[in-house]
């Protein structure tokens, strides 16, 4: 988003426009706030909204802070599934010692979002709500089958990740709603959650990246489901090309060109979408590797 | 106290004695004040019934500005004034970014805000003053300008067609600048050759991201018609020219402050037009009046640098010997020249550098320079360096490769050899003590480079790309009068320091030259305690204060240990001659016999002596006891400059080994090695600071770096998450050693060790990456080499 918009702007502004700012005390008095005020924004770590503040690429009539609301924070297994709530931090889920033993690739993934000063702030369910194309937590939501838990004037709902992500920054949250935590399926027998991502330095946004989710049996690949990420628009699931190599196995230009079809991929900055494409294509090879080891 | 990890240089007196702190890697006191948060940057200043600024900018790389109505965004809270070209016109007078020494340089007057045209995305046209940043923010909004888009000039490679855009058209075409340097006959040379190599190489245009921005504040007092700055500069008396001839001040009450610097890399060494805005608007309100640039500010209008493409050929015999190198270089350096250095020097660095660390019989070089829409280029770190010094290596390893060469033996043949010094570059420039073979054997030594060959042949065997590259070259520093000042540039070559015994028995210093984080401080410090006798501790410094400091040049080309710290040698030893002959007089002895050791005055046979305390306080307040006739002076001052030739020219020796993963492009330096010579090294942990500092911008330059622009001349990431630089994880291990060539020019023998990191990393890293590629045929010619260019060499894309 930065990244597209700054140049337009020729560089004026580094200091946030004027907004109110509501210290919410509990999730239904931010509801309240939202709910009435088209143009109020959540704010949680900040690690994403600061910035785009201060270059004025967002000026919000509010900013409704929730993160002193206590009690969403929780990580605990809730039933089938791991529950994440949205507050905790990157840092919190990283040293979780249920997530090391529940989900440890979701570690591994969190080594890659930025740097430690971003990951103490930033939080877990910003960034599944501000569903950055180029963030890995959207596309592990999507590639795992998480469900999104929402709380609205209504009361909460849940949402399969896969219905959550619209759009370039685009969601199905309502109006009122706000994301209050993720509930991730638990890893079931010969379930695996495979991860890679190549980016230029370490910690930025990757050219391209991949999470698999994995059903073994007897050791071979039963089932898989590949989201790719920074790629397009958003998470980008490849149903077809992980069918396709559910058939026949790894090779590059039969895959490519599946991915080709099936994805609408978006170059940036770093990578033309040609390039997107090369990565996506090897990052499948980089996948089965990894599961090899 | 730590080993001694250089060569003793005579002419310093013995290193087995108390106080002998020169040449050694001691911690320096300031870097406690950072840690600590107690740095006073300009950004930390807050002056009573001060003012802030935000700059209007042009949103668009070429555009006439039809109109500006400010009526509605004076309206606006806490706002002041708002002003465009015409009011600042009103007390400001505008340069020209020219110097007469070069041959014919064009460049049009430039003023503190562009008045019909704005030429590059970035260029200030008005400015808010308010009652603070934020509100001056809200007011640019307000700020309703006419707009009338015009086609712009991007591209330097069509800036001189029949059809360019001319960006200033009283000038007739876009070409700001061109020379021709020929040594010989190259012509002639190329046909007796028996092998010619090629190459064309690109370097993108990049900047210097100081970690602190420009900043400002100008305090215009009335009263005394005296302007005071405080100004995060690396020039200060430089800039106290320069705003007292545009503002038309009396000189002598401009006062430049420079306290602490958070980085520099030349980008602070020029004039910016928001900041001579600033200074015109103080003039006029009467008031102090900040500005610091933002990120995005900084990205848009802080120089920009490189942005050449350079064409070159070289010829060998069959032997390796070279016969003869002819380069051409391009470069874009936006629409105006910057002031007062020009930006030429960066391609004349480029032509007297090229071949410079070999013997070349022939030698020619064309340089030319134009305008276009961007950014203006000018002067950083490592000025030409990165661009002749790629040049000349990537060629060398091409003519390797072709007569089936090693790398390291096609350099050593065709050193200049260090016994035959004083000698000559290929281009003309006189060069001194130096030592390329040394260093190369030094390097060739710590490398181990017998082991790469065997390695890549493994690594290719399993499916990596590896190699591995050499390379040598020439740094200049120390400049003397022959680089600016006989151009008619008002920049001091000279630079002074003033050393007195205070009443306490501390030493106060003072010098011309500026800190700006890389230890400047503390070396003076180690000289003057060094020479004097005194411990550390009891010497306190003065830097970047106009009014506080000897006159002189400042920090810039490397040249704060060589100049500066020769200035601070000649006056410690001055006020110790002074301090003995005193002392001599009390002690009623011969001062031949006298010493200073660990702040007392000792006789050197044994026997009681004095502290410096005790003679201070005799001096200063019982100077009754003092035999008549004895000076009583503890001050001394003395300066130092170099003459007789244009540059104090430093040498080293990189190598580097790499990997490449085939599928992804990303590039692995392994490690890395720099053999630096510059003389004497006053502080061996500093020396080796500005070593690996200079190998991470180097590593910026040729993986990282880049200002992307579109078609329209709009830069699309000025953001530091999208301007990438090497960070941490990006770091290899770099292992840094010696050779030592003192610098026959001054008594402290040092030269300066700022550029070479920055100036050959882009060569050597560039030669691995293309020695790890020729396994399979492919070639990568492009600075930044990001993934996708090799991607591209390699055919995978």
């Amino acid at each position: 988003m930065i990244r597209l918009i700054c140049y337009l702007m020729g560089g004026k502004y580094m200091k946030a426009a004027n907004f109110s700012y509501y210290e919410a005390k509990n999730i239904q008095d931010a509801i309240k706030i939202k709910a009435n005020d088209e143009e109020a924004v959540i704010l949680a770590g900040g690690q994403s909204l600061l910035p785009a503040l201060n270059m004025r690429l967002s000026s919000p009539s509010c900013l409704i802070d929730i993160s002193k609301i206590s009690g969403l924070n929780d990580i605990i297994i809730d039933g089938d599934y791991l529950f994440i709530g949205a507050l905790a931090t990157h840092s919190d889920v990283m040293r979780n010692e249920i997530v090391s033993q529940k989900m440890p690739c979701l570690i591994d993934i969190l080594k890659m979002v930025a740097h430690p000063a971003i990951r103490n702030k930033g939080t877990h369910g910003g960034s599944i709500a501000y569903g950055d194309p180029a963030a890995e937590l959207p596309a592990l939501a999507v590639a795992t089958n998480a469900e999104i838990i929402l709380s609205g004037q209504n009361g909460d709902r849940s949402i399969n990740a896969n219905d959550f992500y619209l759009g370039l920054f685009e969601t199905a949250i309502n109006q009122d709603e706000i994301v209050v935590g993720i509930k991730y399926p638990l890893l079931k027998q010969g379930q695996v959650f495979l991860f890679d991502e190549v980016c230029r330095r370490h910690g930025d946004y990757a050219m391209a990246g991949l999470i698999a989710n994995i059903i073994l049996s007897s050791n071979k690949v039963n089932d898989l489901k590949l989201v790719f990420f920074a790629t397009g628009d958003k998470p980008d699931v490849a149903d077809k090309t992980a069918k396709l190599f559910l058939q026949t196995g790894y090779d590059y230009d039969q895959l490519k060109n599946s991915l080709s079809s099936e994805i609408d991929f978006a170059g940036d900055l770093n990578s033309s979408s040609e390039m997107k494409l090369h990565l996506a294509t090897i990052l499948i090879k980089k996948i089965i590797n990894k599961l090899e080891a | 106290m730590d080993d001694i990890k250089v060569n003793q240089n005579p002419k310093l007196g013995s290193i087995d004695r108390p106080n002998s702190y020169i040449g050694r890697s001691l911690p320096r006191e300031n870097a406690k004040k950072h840690l600590d948060g107690g740095g006073q940057f300009v950004d930390d200043l807050t002056l009573p019934r001060m003012v802030h600024v935000a700059f209007l900018r042009s949103p668009f790389a070429h555009a006439e500005i039809k109109s500006i109505d400010t009526k509605t965004a004076k309206l606006s809270d806490g706002v002041i004034d708002i002003f465009t070209a015409k009011e600042i016109d009103e007390v400001c007078k505008p340069w020209v970014g020219v110097l007469g020494h070069l041959g014919e340089m064009r460049s049009p007057e430039q003023s503190p805000l562009a008045k019909k045209i704005a030429r590059w995305q970035g260029e200030p046209i008005a400015v808010v003053i308010a009652n603070s940043r934020a509100q001056a923010e809200d007011a640019l909004e307000l700020i309703e300008v006419d707009w009338l888009e015009k086609d712009a000039q991007v591209d330097m490679e069509t800036a001189l067609d029949p059809n360019a855009v001319i960006i200033h058209p009283e000038l007739g075409n876009n070409l700001f600048w061109t020379r021709t340097v020929n040594q010989g006959d190259v012509d002639k040379a190329f046909k007796e050759a028996d092998a010619v190599v090629e190459t064309t190489l690109d370097f993108a245009r990049h900047t210097g991201v100081t970690l602190e921005s420009r900043g400002i504040v100008a305090d215009w007092n009335k009263a005394e018609n005296k302007m005071t700055i405080y100004h995060n500069g690396q020039a200060p008396h430089m800039m106290q020219h320069i705003i007292a001839k545009h503002l038309d001040l009396n000189e002598g009450l401009v006062r430049i402050i420079s306290r602490d610097v958070g980085g520099s890399f030349g980008i602070k060494v020029h004039v910016y037009p928001d900041e001579m805005a600033v200074t015109a608007i103080s003039k006029k309100l009467g008031r102090p009046v900040k500005f610091i640039a933002d990120r995005l500010e900084s990205f848009t209008t802080d120089i920009h640098a490189r942005c050449h493409k350079i064409s070159g050929k070289l010829g060998v015999d069959k032997n390796g010997k070279i016969l003869a190198m002819e380069i051409d270089d391009l470069s874009g350096i936006g629409p105006f020249s910057m002031y007062p250095r020009t930006s030429a020097i960066e391609t004349n660095q480029v032509l007297n550098l090229s071949g410079a660390p070999y013997v070349i019989p022939n030698y020619k070089a064309v340089g030319t320079v134009v305008f276009q829409n961007k950014t203006p280029m000018c002067q950083y770190r490592a000025v030409g360096h990165p661009i002749a010094v790629a040049i000349t290596e990537a060629l060398i390893d091409k003519a390797a490769y072709k007569i089936g060469m090693d790398l390291d033996k096609i350099r050593k043949i065709n050193f200049i050899p260090d016994n035959s010094y004083p000698n000559k570059s290929p281009s003309g420039v006189p060069l001194e003590d130096l030592s390329h073979q040394a260093s190369m054997d030094k390097l060739l030594e710590i490398m181990d480079i017998e082991k790469f060959e065997t390695k890549k042949k493994d690594d290719y065997q399993k499916g990596i790309l590896s190699g591995y590259g050499v390379i040598s070259m020439c740094e200049v520093t120390n400049p003397s009068p022959l680089f600016y000042g006989v151009g008619g540039a008002h920049i001091s070559s000279q630079d002074g320091a003033s050393i007195r015994l205070e009443g306490s028995g501390a030493i106060h210093l003072s010098s011309s030259i500026t800190e700006q984080g890389q230890g400047t401080e503390a070396i003076m410090k180690q000289i003057a305690a060094d020479q004097l006798g005194v411990k550390l501790e009891s010497v306190r410094v003065t830097l970047g204060d106009t009014d506080a400091t000897p006159y002189g040049g400042g920090t810039w080309a490397s040249r704060g240990a060589g100049i500066g710290g020769e200035a601070v040698l000649k006056a410690a030893r001055k006020l110790k001659d002074n301090i003995l002959n005193i002392a001599a007089a009390i002690m009623q002895t011969d001062k031949e016999s006298l010493d200073i050791e660990d702040n007392n005055v000792v006789r050197k046979n044994g026997g009681e002596g004095i502290s410096l305390q005790k003679l201070a306080e005799t001096v200063y307040y019982r100077g009754h006891e003092i035999p008549k006739g004895t000076n009583p002076e503890l001050l001394a001052t003395a300066s130092f400059l170099i003459e007789g030739i244009p540059f104090v020219f430093t040498n080293s020796a990189m190598g580097c080994q790499v990997s490449i993963d085939q599928d992804t492009g990303i590039i692995k330096i392994n490690k890395f090695w720099a053999v630096e010579d510059c003389g004497t090294q006053i502080n061996p942990k500093l020396v080796e600071e500005q070593i690996r500092g200079g190998v991470i911008q180097g590593i910026g330059g040729a993986l990282f770096e880049e200002c992307v622009y579109d078609d329209q001349g709009n830069m699309q990431n000025a953001t530091m998450a999208d301007y990438l630089v090497p960070m941490a994880y990006e770091m290899p291990d770099i292992i840094v050693d010696h050779v030592t060539t003192n610098s026959g020019r001054s008594i402290i023998g040092a030269k300066g060790a700022g550029e070479a990191g920055t100036g050959g990393a882009p060569a050597v890293i560039m030669n691995a990456i293309n020695n790890a590629l020729k396994q399979v045929g492919a070639e990568v010619i492009s600075q930044p080499i990001t993934p996708e260019k090799v991607l591209k060499a390699l055919g995978k894309i």
